[in-house]
């Protein structure tokens, strides 16, 4: 019951602050609405007896990985540039429409054979002592979930998942190199970089033309 | 009682779809990194719900590797965007070209 | 089940309850007279008004850090697992995790040498 409320309040949830991401024009509004996304997400983890997910959900994604990207957005000082125009006559008719057979397709194909009332999955174990009725049913995390949620996943992680786990290690020591040697060159042509100074643009190469007519003022005002 | 599994992944399908809408209609580098971030978590959901219906916790181990893999690869490619930035003042899609060395 | 996560809901409608009497009780009671003066922006005994946000310098280190705090916050997200399975583990677990740690370290020192981390 309560699982049931909770899905109809945070599905629409879920999918208006999807939506509103590709929609809003200024990217730190599409970042703010991305961190909805991401808890909506980090509830439907938990809903689903994930609770070790919704947690690293809303510690890495919500708490680490957007603060970068809003970050970066102000950095970057990107928050006016407008992106809409379209650069290929049809292009984005041409999106919706594959979006749409996409969507279709993967509701038949993934969603369907499990959309019946007997694939609900049962939350409690006492509601589990009956036998699966339908090959598929869900089966629900009761008994894997027994030693608690955090002791199962990381059991599995390190014992059939060790290899896997080892090598994310490297994975990570690759992106800390990455980020060193990008930022490092950068950093090669002076510490301290004043973005419009490096507007060396050719005409017509950047934007639209709203913002690199903004971008002239901007530097007839200030000659410096 | 309870929802039946298929909703939360047709929930999941269809948040994957505006992910790739948006890395199709958008221009802005920042803005399409975002929404490849919103088809890892749609992807990510679907594991969650498999896991679910399977009673086994492979689907929720294979989210947490996708989380860490996520991680990373928004720090290289947070970088690239920077650099292409220092070079071209845009995070403009088109511009990328201008990073070949 | 979902009982449990009761307080946390509470603890959501504190906070934005909070967040929203903030704002309502602040525009409605605080007394709103403005001047040009007022509402000039002013940063540290500068007039900002005709220097546009975009025309800060930035540096590079922030973002640098930012990214490498990533990296690092993975790392401790894969201890907590850890610490709660250790127990039944044993050394097998502290093996693992040792490797893992190694590897990260190397690379810690690696930032360190390269000045990574250097704030000014």
């Amino acid at each position: 019951m309560t699982e049931t409320v909770l899905f109809w309040i945070i599905a629409p949830l879920s999918l208006g602050t999807a939506l509103s991401v590709v929609v809003l024009r200024n990217p730190v509004h599409a970042a703010l609405m991305l961190v909805g996304n991401f808890f909506t997400i980090a509830v439907l983890y938990a809903v689903m007896e994930a609770q070790f997910l919704a947690v690293v959900q809303v510690i890495v994604y919500a708490g680490a990985i957007m603060v970068l990207f809003l970050f970066v957005i102000m950095l970057l000082g990107v928050e006016r540039q407008l992106d809409f125009g379209e650069r290929i006559r049809g292009q984005r008719a041409a999106a919706v429409f594959l979006g749409v057979v996409l969507l279709a397709a993967l509701t038949v194909g993934v969603a369907g054979p499990y959309l019946g009332a007997d694939s609900a999955c049962p939350t409690t174990a006492e509601q589990q002592t009956e036998p699966a009725a339908s090959p598929q049913a869900c089966r629900g995390l009761a008994e894997a979930n027994a030693d608690g949620n955090v002791f199962g996943v990381g059991r599995l992680v390190f014992t059939d998942y060790v290899w896997p786990f080892e090598v994310t290690s490297v994975l990570l020591v690759i992106a800390a190199l990455g980020a060193m040697v990008l930022g490092r060159r950068a950093e090669q042509d002076s510490d301290l970089v004043d973005v419009l100074r490096r507007e060396r643009v050719p005409a017509g190469g950047v934007g639209d033309a709203s913002y690199q007519a903004e971008l002239q003022q901007s530097l007839e005002e200030d000659p410096r | 009682m309870a929802v039946p599994a298929g909703y939360y992944l047709a929930l999941a399908a269809a948040l994957f779809v505006i992910g790739v809408v948006g890395v199709l209609i958008r221009r802005n580098l920042i803005v399409m990194f975002m929404c490849v971030e919103l088809m890892l978590n749609s992807v990510n959901l679907t594991l969650v719900t498999f896991s679910r219906i399977n009673g086994n916790l492979e689907g929720q181990v294979l989210s947490f590797f996708v989380m860490v893999v996520a991680a990373a690869e928004v720090t290289v490619g947070l970088a690239l965007i920077v650099n292409l930035f220092r070079l071209k003042a845009s995070t403009d899609a088109d511009d990328v070209d201008a990073l070949r060395a | 089940m979902l009982a449990e996560y009761l307080p946390l809901l509470l603890l959501a409608v504190v906070a934005f309850a909070f967040v929203g009497l903030s704002v309502l009780v602040s525009a409605r009671l605080g007394p709103n007279r403005p001047n040009p003066v007022k509402e000039a922006a002013y940063e540290s005994g500068i007039l900002t008004e005709d220097v546009d946000v975009r025309q800060s310098r930035f540096s590079v280190r922030f973002y640098l850090v930012a990214m490498l705090f990533i990296i690092f916050d993975v790392e401790a997200v894969f201890l907590y697992p850890w610490a709660v399975t250790l127990r039944s583990m044993g050394w097998y677990g502290m093996a693992v995790m040792g490797v893992f740690i190694l590897l990260l370290f190397e690379t810690y020192y690696y930032v360190l040498r390269r000045g990574g981390l250097d704030w000014d």
